[in-house]
């Protein structure tokens, strides 16, 4: 039985105290965990572990796709006439993008052989519009700490409901324009999807790092990571789709490094 | 001693509780939709809907909101019905059988909730699935149980046959077996083996993947389901009670439908319209296995069990 089931059966054998039903709308923020100087700490690291190493070697590349493109899936909006009425010739979705060769959306991230330490979480939220029934962008990237700002620029009523598997879980409505929400992650999770269950095609993932060397692919597939300590590092390329490859890299102090990646549909 | 309180057929109350029967059963199709169409999750919030009674109807909203409208109409229904059987009725049997259905309604209200609250968790989905179904057969007992035919039945027959426990059994395997698809549903299992009839190619599937041993589980299920579906019909037209053999039929009748739509249900890659009616199709076929087994222990006596011993061994049992 899972945690979740578990708490299920507690909560259900005492009913008449968990029906604490609010309703209505709530802004609700989670303060990130307690960290030295209000970082979090990195994983293995306790809160005193010591600031990790800085450095200012660059990793840099591009990801291509040979193969077939699938077609792109025609979106049914008829179930919200607002949709419709922002999308007048359609909708459609296109999860692996290609561009000259090159795929966009990949999360490129260091998986492993960083210096052990502290990698404060920036203070800046990062950001998820829903904006025009769909998700901005479609790879959310941050940091264990750092928070998530959730914003609602339709005029139309979103719930937005991530599926992480490791951190919590959560469902919150923003039924307005304008409504704004922030949320934190407590864990490194990388690639979950996250989703609005009135608007079904909405789909964009979510990756938590526990350190700040990642990036997304742009429309070219191109990337760059940059601030890396000098040393050896597994880079790991992962598509929603097309799931991941990896390869191991040694980087130089001040010195750029070529790390191409190539998927095949 | 006290005399046994003197049943009054009541058309209005059993016309009632016929309806509401009818509107449970709608709202166990309706249940249906929402988990068909994902929209589970849609309203994040519970009692309210995004923080007020009516939301727009769009999208999965139109779904969840839809159903929390009728199991409003059905918990309003249920109401009635049990205050105007404590009311009206003087058999305490019956009362009692009337507010444990209003009780079962509350219940069911509270674990809807639940679901939305602790974001369906695969025991509270399942629970509330299956309390769906024990509610629907209570409303069913309330129904019968103010019909003319419950209230002017004289049982003179003797169930030689064993036509009621037939029919109980069947009832309890058809629970079972709509609790099993309850957990295959909410598991995700639905598609776990993606041929039909046959389980990946083969009578029996390798079990490799989760959620295959539920699915293959629910399939070998519905063969039992048809063998006690069965077993009640031949009893019935043994025991030769017209009534119960039309009662047995169409329960056979929906099992063969029922199969049909759920291998309807996998090869159509779980499509929202026999997804949808496979539900509720289960659910007509316990209502109509309950319905036998009221009716079995109504219409005719129960077994004398030391005559039929007595009987079976040659020996004459005198009184």
């Amino acid at each position: 039985m899972s945690t979740r089931n578990r708490f299920a059966v507690l909560v259900l054998a005492a009913v008449a105290t968990t029906v604490a039903c609010g309703g209505g709308e709530k802004e609700e923020t989670k303060a990130p965990p307690p960290a030295a100087g209000g970082a979090p700490a990195a994983p293995g690291a306790g809160a005193a572990a010591p600031a990790a190493p800085a450095g200012n070697a660059t990793i840099s590349g591009k990801i291509t796709f040979t193969g077939t493109v699938p077609p792109a899936e025609k979106v049914k909006l008829s179930a919200d006439p607002k949709c419709v009425e922002m999308h007048k010739e359609g909708m459609e979705k296109q999860p692996i993008k290609v561009k000259d060769g090159g795929l966009a959306d990949v999360y490129v991230y260091v998986k492993g052989g960083l210096p052990p330490g502290n990698y404060p979480a920036p203070a800046e939220p990062a950001v998820i519009d829903q904006k025009g029934c769909n998700y901005t962008p479609h790879i959310v990237t941050l940091q264990v700490g750092q928070p998530l700002k959730i914003k609602n620029d339709d005029d139309t009523l979103h719930n937005i409901h991530p599926r992480p598997t490791i951190n919590e879980e959560f469902n919150i409505g923003q039924p307005r324009k304008g409504m704004e929400s922030t949320r934190t992650f407590t864990k490194k999770e990388i690639m979950f999807p996250v989703g609005c269950d009135v608007h079904p095609w909405m789909r964009a993932y979510i990756s938590v790092a526990d350190n700040p060397f990642y990036a997304v692919t742009k429309e070219d597939g191109t990337f760059e990571i940059k601030g890396l300590p000098a040393g050896d590092y597994e880079i790991e390329a992962y598509h929603e789709k097309l799931k991941t490859m990896s390869q191991k890299v040694s980087v130089k102090s001040g010195e750029t490094t070529k790390v191409d990646f190539a998927f095949k549909g | 001693m006290t005399p046994p309180e003197a049943a009054v057929f009541d058309r209005w109350r059993h016309r009632f509780a016929v309806t509401t029967a009818g509107c449970t059963l709608l709202l166990i199709f309706i249940g249906g939709l929402v988990t068909s169409t994902g929209s589970g999750l849609a309203v994040p919030d519970w009692p309210l809907s995004y923080g007020r009674l009516m939301p727009p109807m769009v999208g999965g909203v139109f779904f969840e909101h839809g159903h929390r409208m009728a199991a409003t109409f059905v918990g309003l229904l249920t109401t009635i019905l049990a205050v105007w059987t404590a009311r009206r009725e003087p058999r305490a049997g019956v009362r009692r059988l009337a507010w444990a259905a209003l009780a079962a309604v509350v219940a069911q209200g509270v674990l809807g909730g639940l679901t939305v609250k602790l974001l369906l968790p695969t025991s509270v989905s399942v629970a509330h699935a299956c309390l769906a179904q024990t509610f629907f057969c209570i409303v069913i007992a309330l129904a019968y149980s103010t019909s003319p035919e419950f209230i002017d039945a004289r049982a003179a027959e003797e169930d030689r046959a064993g036509v009621g426990p037939a029919a109980a059994l069947a009832t309890g395997v058809v629970f079972v077996q709509l609790a099993l698809g309850a957990v295959m549903r909410h598991i995700g299992a639905g598609l776990a083996i993606p041929d039909f009839p046959l389980a990946s190619g083969r009578l029996v599937p390798p079990f490799d993947a989760p959620g295959v041993a539920v699915h293959f589980a629910h399939r070998v299920g519905a063969l039992v389901v048809l063998a006690a579906v069965i077993r009640v019909l031949l009893r019935a037209w043994r025991a030769s009670a017209p009534r119960l053999v039309r009662t047995a039929s169409l329960a056979l009748a929906l099992v063969v439908v029922q199969i049909g739509l759920g291998g309807a249900t996998v090869l159509s890659g779980r499509a929202v319209g026999p997804t949808t009616a496979h539900v509720a199709v289960g659910a007509a076929v316990l209502g109509t296995c309950w319905l036998a087994t009221l009716r079995a222990f109504r219409l005719l006596r129960r077994r004398d069990r030391l005559a039929a011993t007595a009987s079976r061994l040659g020996v004459m049992v005198t009184s």
